[in-house]
């Protein structure tokens, strides 16, 4: 009983979102029809437009799916449904995580899938681009976990600033890092150390605020 | 010996500018309790600890003999919610709102469902956003009447309601008391509605319970007496009488447990009876948190 109310959450999670999901996919899929247009313009717009459309997602998902819960005050509505606090914490952050991962998953296939079908760009470009993408995941997953542990429209806006002005750093610093700089240019996959190495610490960072969020939100004493 | 549908037991919570001060309060099954008081006085507060939607800092609380908020998955299945300040999917249709429901409570009664559509007088393919605030109450109300639950707690349901939608509600409220075994606790500050369909009427003011007992009882034992006191003439404090205001000859006495005695201890004072007045669940509500503010403050 418990399991299927978690679950008839997600999914109705999932459904109000479908557009959400279809049109974030459409727009990354657009993006790489620009990309392959070729040419140096469009495929720098095409690559920006495919990250900027990541980023997109994972800013209004935690807005749309935890803060407008409490802000449209829909709150009550679910919390009268027989679930704890912690169910209800699993449930929104499966459906959160979820939805997201949907578009974003499909993108990062179909972004390798490109590459790796495309001559004129070097395939050791791929283990960057799924790096790239992950760095964004985990950008959305601070953004949910704050929206979720605070369910403030603050703290989630300044998490979103901190983690969109972290991007450019990032990628910064990883072009500039000479082994993955060379891997990128390598017309094969490789995956070397640093690459790996960024990759566990980012999926690390996943992990850590999965429990984080869990962990605070158990604290809870008051919920409405 | 039968289960309370709701316990109370000295529940406490203090916030910053506000305490809920040991709250005492029983529901038997099949009784219609209504919580009655000013805003800001506590009712909400005690619903939500009630669902377990906060948890209070100190004192027992157990709905349909589950401990709250320990147990307040298994008490949640039997427990049908509206507040005044809940709020459905305004982008979804009712009827998804209704498939959402159904999908969770095994206990949800189709055929009830649709009879609530047509006596609400609503359509399940409209999206949320569309409807009237009073149609959005009947909405909810309608998610949870269908479920069937053994207990109904509603938080001011019939606040901004126009006099036709909340007749429509109270009602069904009432219609819903049909089946004995359900109970109902139903806060509100409109003592009109609570008066219509309670059994049993809580007064809460500041966050204390200032009175509690049977509707009848209430309006049985309250009266107001209209006195005219000739200069000279004291009137007498006595027992039952909980507040005397005059203004010249005239005086004004209202009691609280009105027997005949009263009325012959204030002739034998002098003053001369008027008229002894039943009193309106408002009027009592309004004079005994008057009474009890003076009460406090002294």
């Amino acid at each position: 009983m418990k399991g299927s109310v978690v679950w008839t959450l997600i999914l109705s999670d999932l459904h109000r979102h479908r557009t959400f999901i279809l049109f974030s996919i459409l727009s990354g899929g657009l993006a790489l029809v620009l990309i392959q247009v070729g040419g140096e313009l469009p495929s720098l717009l095409g690559t920006i437009w495919f990250f900027t459309g990541m980023i997109v997602l994972g800013c209004m998902l935690p807005g749309s799916n935890v803060i407008n819960e409490r802000k449209k005050q829909t709150l009550p509505f679910l919390m009268s449904l027989p679930m704890s606090i912690s169910q209800f914490t699993a449930a929104k952050i499966v459906s959160t995580f979820g939805i997201f991962f949907v578009p974003w998953l499909t993108l990062v296939i179909t972004a390798v899938a490109f590459i790796a079908g495309h001559k004129g760009i070097p395939h050791g470009i791929i283990p960057v681009v799924i790096v790239l993408s992950t760095f964004v995941f985990v950008g959305f997953g601070l953004n949910a976990g704050a929206a979720l542990v605070t369910e403030s429209e603050g703290v989630m806006v300044a998490s979103m600033i901190v983690t969109n002005s972290s991007y450019g750093f990032g990628w910064y610093m990883l072009a500039r890092n000479p082994a993955i700089g060379a891997g990128m240019k390598s017309p094969v996959i490789v995956w070397s150390k640093e690459i790996l190495t960024v990759l566990g610490a980012e999926f690390a960072v996943i992990v850590l605020i999965l429990g984080l969020t869990f962990y605070f939100q158990s604290r809870k004493r008051d919920f409405v | 010996m039968t289960e309370l549908a709701i316990k109370f037991a000295g529940v406490g919570k203090q916030y910053r500018y506000f305490t809920l001060h040991n709250i005492h309060l029983e529901v038997p099954p099949g009784q219609i309790m209504g919580l009655i008081g000013p805003n800001g006085a506590g009712k909400s507060t005690t619903i939500r600890i009630l669902m377990g939607l906060i948890h209070q800092d100190h004192g027992e609380v157990r709905v349909l003999d589950h401990r709250m908020p320990a147990e307040q998955v298994a008490a949640k299945w039997d427990i049908g919610f509206a507040s005044e300040d809940m709020r459905l999917y305004d982008a979804m249709t009712l009827d998804w709102h209704m498939r959402f429901i159904r999908s969770i409570y095994p206990q949800w009664d189709p055929a009830y469902a649709q009879l609530l559509l047509k006596r609400f007088g609503l359509l399940a393919e409209q999206k949320i956003r569309g409807l009237s605030h009073g149609q959005r109450v009947k909405a909810t109300l309608l998610l949870v009447l269908a479920r069937r639950p053994r207990l109904l707690v509603l938080d001011e349901p019939t606040t901004g309601l126009d006099p036709v939608a909340r007749h429509e509600i109270l009602r069904e409220l009432s219609a819903v008391m049909n089946d004995e075994g359900r109970s109902i606790l139903f806060s509100s500050h409109n003592t009109q509605d609570v008066e219509q369909i309670s059994d049993q009427i809580t007064f809460i003011d500041r966050g204390r319970i200032i009175d509690s007992m049977d509707k009848e009882a209430y309006l049985d034992r309250w009266r107001r007496l209209r006195l005219e006191a000739p200069s000279g003439i004291e009137l007498p404090a006595l027992p039952g009488v909980i507040n005397i205001r005059q203004t010249g000859r005239l005086a004004v006495a209202t009691s609280n447990e009105f027997v005949p005695g009263i009325a012959r201890a204030y002739e034998q004072s002098g003053a001369r009876i008027q008229m002894i007045e039943n009193m309106t669940l408002e009027e009592i509500f309004v004079a005994k948190v008057e009474h009890s503010r003076e009460e406090v403050e002294a």
